[in-house]
């Protein structure tokens, strides 16, 4: 049965001790949305991201993903998902993709790929390793299976974890700055595969400081500042006629 | 120098390498056994655990290992009610009481080494395996563990050569092994330096063995630290 | 007999023999940390130096030293001067045995182990100097004597703080041993309270108490000494 939207989240708070970072933050993406987060440092985007699949958790607010939301509950003064093996699940649902890529050192890229599908998800290993390979095929970098993470560079290791990302069959995507780790000439490479994965019609939620892929690839674009969602809307709207100074301004310092 | 006493020292005290050589085996593998509880209870985030943990961190680093085998052996002995306990057959076998002496020393060392190489893992990496849907003991096992282990190995491998050197010590309480053997040969020929420079040799060798035995395991656990394949 | 009275600093107290070890303890640490700081310098120069055959004795001493228990080589050391000095004795007409002092023997034996570590310690402490500042003592125009005395020797004692501090700690431990040769530190003052009053758990927790007291005031005397000697040093995260 398809869901009306693949992802919400309404109403997020987060704080960290005296400092509130999220103020009530509410997101829908539909099937196929490609939404760019933007919003200087300190605006939340990240923790927002992290709180959606609770690596961070919100003191207020419901997720849902795909349909089904997430539980929480009230200890005392915090909140706290009711469900541990129902967060596991969604998270198994959801592919991240981190600024600084935290592929598992000890494995091969290979075995970084499978090691998910083949122990959370419990799929037989031969399909995963065929996923696999055809994901480090998709990705661009099929020749270094065999090869350990810190033989990879930059851009290369981004793109592994893209594929790791994608090979849990996800439903939708979320990229925490995916490059902002990187040297600039590896950026292209691992925006081009991330244009492709829009391209096909994935959800992906990216909290970016491209410009260009928030301008030219997302189909929605919600600037955060101190909190709060300040702007949002198709980047055509947004960038060409920006009703809201403090977006405009944003911009304008990022002339890139 | 008579290559024939020699040769007879050398059998002989090859001839005690199996004590030195299980007492070794033993207390190393009983200690990692303690250890990993005591590092258990000292991150377990439970207050009395924790402190409990370190209380026995301190006491068992903080006092020399002589000190603790003879508690053991000559202390725990004068209490009537450790003689009438039903462990009393174990304890006061020279054999069990110096291994769990020595177990329980190396388990502290052990246990500090245990966290460090916990702590060492990469919380990024504990990240993804978490985004990905694995907690737990899962993700313990597939990868905290494997990580640690290997940021373990080298702390590790000084700490089990330091136990073949404690093992020395048990020649103090009765036991057998090879320095005792080597300083009763000094007793009964006056010969000062053979005994001991061949036993010498033996430790010698036997570390040097241990070592390269831990550097071939380090080797095999991290081609993803070598430089890349062409 | 009742502990109390047996640690006590009565007429039938062990109370100030068992500080009177901890004394002793205290200065055969000291003494065979000293020793063991000359024998690590020298050791870690010649390993730094770049000459082949010193850095290759410095290694085989090093080597030797770490695989050996420490049991063995005081036996060594105390029995082996001992012959020596008898030896000695001998050529030149004396009779009889002639023993080398206990602390003597005790010291060099703790302090020949303690430096074979030293080594590693102050070759990591020269070499996290940073090359810069070797290079403006130069350009100052400082001799190598001045350039050692005034730039390299405080920072490779400043760097070399918590290594030593860990290996202090270690010396202070394998003192314990040097009870064998009957010199009268701390373990050896247990022992003979343990046989004489027939309470061996007293005695040998009361000594293990002293010497975790310590290790604990040492602790603290090197977390201050770090303190102080990285004031307004560069260190990571700051």
């Amino acid at each position: 049965m398809p869901q009306a939207f693949a992802l919400t989240v309404s109403g997020m708070r987060k704080r960290f001790g005296a400092l509130e970072v999220l103020k009530g933050v509410s997101l829908q993406a539909r099937e196929g949305d490609v939404i760019s987060i933007l919003g200087s440092s300190g605006s939340g985007k990240s923790t927002m991201l992290r709180c959606i699949n609770l690596l961070e958790t919100p003191d207020e607010g419901v997720v849902t993903v795909a349909g089904e939301t997430i539980k929480m509950r009230k200890r005392g003064e915090r909140a706290e998902p009711a469900d541990r093996r129902q967060v596991d699940r969604i998270r198994s649902e959801l592919g991240m993709v981190f600024q600084s890529f935290n592929l598992w050192s000890h494995l091969t890229i290979l075995e970084n790929l499978i090691e998910a599908p083949v122990h959370v998800q419990k799929r037989p290993k031969a399909e995963c390793v065929a996923e696999a390979r055809a994901l480090l095929e998709k990705v661009g970098i099929a020749d270094k299976w065999a090869h350990y993470p810190a033989h990879l560079s930059g851009g290369q290791q981004q793109r592994a974890a893209i594929a790791r990302a994608l090979a849990m069959r996800p439903k939708v995507m979320l990229f925490d700055e995916p490059t902002s780790a990187l040297d600039p000439e590896l950026v292209g490479e691992v925006l081009r595969v991330m244009r492709a994965l829009a391209e096909e019609g994935r959800t992906m939620l990216v909290v970016t400081h491209e410009m260009s892929f928030a301008r030219d690839v997302s189909s929605r674009v919600v600037f955060l500042h101190k909190g709060l969602v300040e702007a949002e809307g198709p980047p055509a709207e947004l960038f060409g006629d920006p009703k809201s100074e403090r977006f405009r301004q944003f911009i304008a310092k990022d002339k890139r | 120098m008579d290559v024939g006493f020699l040769s007879d020292t050398f059998i002989k005290l090859i001839g005690a390498l199996p004590v030195t050589l299980e007492v070794w085996a033993l207390s190393v593998a009983l200690g990692a056994i303690v250890a990993a509880g005591v590092t258990f209870m000292r991150v377990s985030g439970s207050r009395p655990l924790e402190l409990f943990a370190r209380a026995y961190i301190f006491v068992f680093r903080g006092t020399p290992l002589l000190v603790q085998l003879f508690i053991f052996y000559y202390g725990l002995s004068s209490f009537p009610a450790v003689r009438h306990s039903l462990f009393w057959p174990f304890l006061r076998d020279a054999f069990s009481c110096a291994v769990l002496s020595l177990a329980l020393c190396t388990a502290a060392y052990q246990s500090e080494i245990f966290r460090g190489a916990l702590a060492s893992v990469p919380p990024g990496q504990v990240e993804a395996a978490r985004a990905c849907g694995m907690s737990g003991f899962r993700l313990f096992r597939r990868v905290i563990l494997p990580i640690a282990l290997r940021q373990a190995l080298p702390s590790y491998a000084t700490e089990v050569i330091s136990m073949t050197k404690a093992t020395a010590l048990v020649s103090l309480v009765t036991l057998w092994d090879v320095l005792s053997v080597a300083l009763k040969i000094r007793n009964d020929t006056l010969v000062t330096y053979a005994p001991l420079l061949v036993a010498g040799a033996i430790y010698f060798v036997l570390n040097y063995f241990i070592a390269r035995v831990f550097v071939f395991i380090e080797y095999r656990l991290s081609p993803h630290l070598r430089p890349r394949p062409s | 007999m009742n502990w109390t009275v047996a640690l006590g600093f009565g007429e039938r107290g062990w109370g100030l023999a068992l500080l009177e070890g901890a004394l002793m303890t205290l200065l055969v640490s000291i003494a065979g940390l000293a020793i063991g700081a000359v024998f690590g310098s020298l050791v870690a120069w010649a390993k730094l130096s770049g000459a082949r055959f010193a850095g290759a004795v410095g290694e085989a001493y090093a080597a030797l030293f770490r695989g050996l228990p420490e049991l063995l080589v005081i036996y060594f050391v105390y029995f082996g001067s001992s012959a020596l000095l008898t030896g000695a004795g001998h050529a030149l007409g004396f009779e009889g045995f002639l023993g080398v002092p206990p602390f003597a023997a005790g010291a060099l034996a703790v302090g020949v182990i303690s430096g074979a570590y030293q080594a590693e310690v102050f070759r990591g402490a020269f070499q996290a100097i940073s090359r810069g500042e070797l290079e403006a003592a130069r350009a100052v125009g400082m001799g190598r004597g001045l350039m050692f005395r005034r730039i390299i020797a405080p920072q490779v004692l400043r760097f070399a703080i918590p290594g030593l501090g860990n290996l202090w700690q270690v010396a202070l431990k394998d003192s314990s041993l040097i009870s064998v040769t009957g010199l009268v530190e701390l373990m050896r003052v247990s022992q003979v309270a343990a046989g004489s009053t027939r309470e061996p758990f007293v005695f040998y927790v009361a000594g293990g108490i002293l010497y975790l007291a310590l290790t604990s005031v040492s602790d603290r005397v090197f977390e201050f000494a770090e303190a102080r000697a990285t004031r307004g040093m560069k260190r990571p995260g700051n």
